[in-house]
């Protein structure tokens, strides 16, 4: 039986990532606990090397960690196979990249529908396309190659692409990284209103104060830990603790 | 919906066109050089029976092929066999191979050769033989431009055209016998005797004579292709179709492991976001294989297309050379074509789906 406040959708305790070259260990994370309820916009900042990346990275299950638990939606992501994160991925997990990391062979539309057949487990279901590309005003772009596209057009794919599937999580990393000011604003004005007319749980990664501040909590890290506590910042929503 | 495996082929057309084009020249190989022995072989047997006869005599455990190119037989033996009831002909052939056009040339004595049903018909000159003339097919004149009376070279000496016969018969060349003998230092000696039975109903009879008679003898049917064909061992010829395929399908193999391991490895980047958007393990590796597997499919239809375009070159080049393009042999190359581009495949596809997400996604 759910409780009536939010839902805890992401956990981690104790999350460590060791990095091991030769004899040579790079902590990238360090005893992270962290608690992201659903509906919540939580930016993940701090300057480069902090681990931001790898906890994203392991949020969305791409890699296994040294140490500590991920629960994704309750799911225990370190008890898991590499197939089986790979299937929580595929259902509960959505990208947007600095780099945008659009598929260069494929048009707008077909890197939108790739996302869908791979959820679909190749069954195309153009089931919420045409909302979804309406909301990101790329409906007249669709069938253009990411290099006819601009930086900001290519974003906004991205974000379809990750949106397509309706992923109960949106893991973005740096998505206003090479984008000027006012593709920035756009993208970032887009996710905002995805998580306050939609209830999208967003993680974003920035090093940027400015875009950072679009979010509604802030979680600062430095060296691979969490500096301080979640620093609230308009919004206040009810929380229940993670099993 | 657009597809993720002709948009990447598309993505990269020169190699694209290479891949498929090495494929194709895989299954040209097979195709070709299979056509070709293959063909040499039917013809040959089809001439052979051609001639009428309904046995042949040669040296006891010798290929129909091979006991051509040596002469053992002493031509007396012909009288004998002649002697056995039920047997109307024997006609002795002693036959030398021309390495120069990779041919038989049949020394033959015209007056007994041409009383079995498959003989000579002359389109133009003469049907008598006598010291260094020659009867040649229509074929083989075309391909040298020969007429009556013209001199042509064979086995190195000048010989005179003394007439051109209708093409189908057994050889391409005949010269006389005596001549050949000759020239090859086999005084009265022939490689194989043909025998014609004097009625279709005394066949078995006669066959089970002439095996009583001469046991030291091979006598082999001759009345279709089939028959002669198992009467008749082909050293090597297993072992060299078998080469051919290997060859081929090893081109289809490297060509598309080569290809595919450049293209995962070029594409790294891409098999990172296809991880990141959740791809498993087997949607990878099936892409891969999907990608390989549509380039074999072009590289067998180009290679079809090909084969076909040169075996009308080859045959129309040289008139004289059969090239046997059968659908089972063409089936046949597009299997092969395809498990060895998937079998070429697999390494490439297993090693993109292994590929970690994280580092393919950092890969420049």
């Amino acid at each position: 039986m759910e409780s009536p406040g939010r839902r805890c959708i992401i956990e981690t305790r104790n999350l460590s990532m060791v990095y091991r070259t030769g004899a040579v260990e790079v902590h990238a994370l360090r005893d992270v606990n962290l608690e992201i309820h659903e509906g919540e916009f939580v930016a993940v900042m701090g300057p480069s090397g902090c681990g931001k990346s790898t906890l994203l990275h392991l949020l969305g299950g791409l890699q296994k960690p040294t140490g500590g638990r991920i629960f994704i939606d309750r799911i225990d992501l370190t008890s898991l196979s590499d197939a089986e994160r790979t299937a929580v991925r595929r259902r509960k997990v959505g990208f947007i990249f600095q780099r945008f990391n659009l598929l260069p062979t494929l048009t707008a539309r077909g890197n939108i529908e790739l996302a869908r057949r791979i959820h679909g487990n190749g069954h195309l279901n153009a089931y919420g396309m045409e909302e979804i590309v309406q909301m990101l005003g790329i409906k007249d772009r669709l069938g253009f190659k990411p290099s006819e596209l601009s930086g900001g057009e290519q974003q906004r794919v991205a974000i379809a692409r990750a949106l397509i599937n309706q992923p109960s999580i949106l893991l973005a990393d740096e998505p206003t990284g090479n984008l000027d000011s006012a593709n920035s604003m756009q993208v970032l004005g887009i996710l905002r209103e995805l998580n306050e007319r939609l209830g999208q749980t967003i993680v974003m990664i920035t090093h940027d104060a400015e875009a950072a501040s679009t979010a509604r909590r802030i979680v600062h890290m430095r060296d691979g830990r969490i500096l301080e506590p979640p620093r609230q910042l308009s919004f206040e929503p009810r929380m229940e603790r993670c099993p | 919906m657009e597809n993720l495996v002709t948009a990447n082929l598309r993505a990269r057309p020169t190699r694209t066109g290479i891949s498929i084009l090495a494929v194709a020249l895989g299954v040209i190989l097979m195709l070709v050089i299979g056509g070709i022995t293959q063909g040499t072989l039917s013809d040959y047997l089809d001439r052979t029976v051609a001639v009428g006869a309904d046995f042949i005599l040669k040296p006891s455990d010798s290929s129909i092929l091979y006991a051509f190119t040596s002469a053992t037989l002493p031509v007396k033996l012909a009288q004998k066999v002649g002697e056995v009831p039920g047997v109307s002909v024997v006609a002795p052939v002693l036959s030398i191979f021309r390495a120069s056009d990779f041919g038989l040339v049949f020394g033959i004595d015209p007056e007994t050769y041409n009383r079995l049903p498959g003989r000579l018909r002359i389109v133009a000159g003469r049907e008598s033989l006598e010291g260094f003339e020659t009867i040649v097919d229509e074929l083989y004149a075309k391909a040298r431009g020969l007429s009556p009376g013209m001199h042509v070279r064979i086995l190195d000496h000048d010989f005179t055209v003394s007439g051109i016969c209708r093409s189908g018969a057994v050889v391409r060349v005949f010269v006389p016998l005596s001549t050949l003998q000759e020239l090859s230092g086999s005084p009265d000696k022939a490689t194989v005797m043909f025998i014609k039975a004097g009625n279709a109903a005394e066949v078995p009879r006669v066959f089970d004579e002439l095996h009583a008679r001469f046991p030291g003898y091979s006598i082999v049917r001759t009345s279709d292709p089939s028959l002669l064909l198992a009467d008749t061992p082909m050293p090597g010829l297993k072992e060299f179709r078998f080469t051919v395929i290997l060859v081929s399908m090893l081109l289809s193999f490297m060509v598309i492991l080569l290809a595919m391991y450049t293209t995962i490895f070029e594409r790294t980047r891409e098999i990172g976001i296809l991880k990141s958007l959740g791809a498993s393990r087997a949607f990878i590796v099936g892409l891969v294989l999907k990608e390989s597997a549509m380039i074999c499919c072009l590289g067998v239809v180009v290679g079809i297309g090909l084969s076909l375009i040169l075996r009308e070159a080859i045959v129309s080049t040289f008139p004289t050379l059969q090239v046997k393009l059968s659908f089972e042999q063409m089936v046949t190359s597009c299997l092969l074509g395809l498990v060895g581009g998937i079998l070429g495949a697999l390494y490439p596809a297993y090693k993109a789906s292994k590929m970690d997400p994280v580092t393919a996604l950092s890969y420049e």
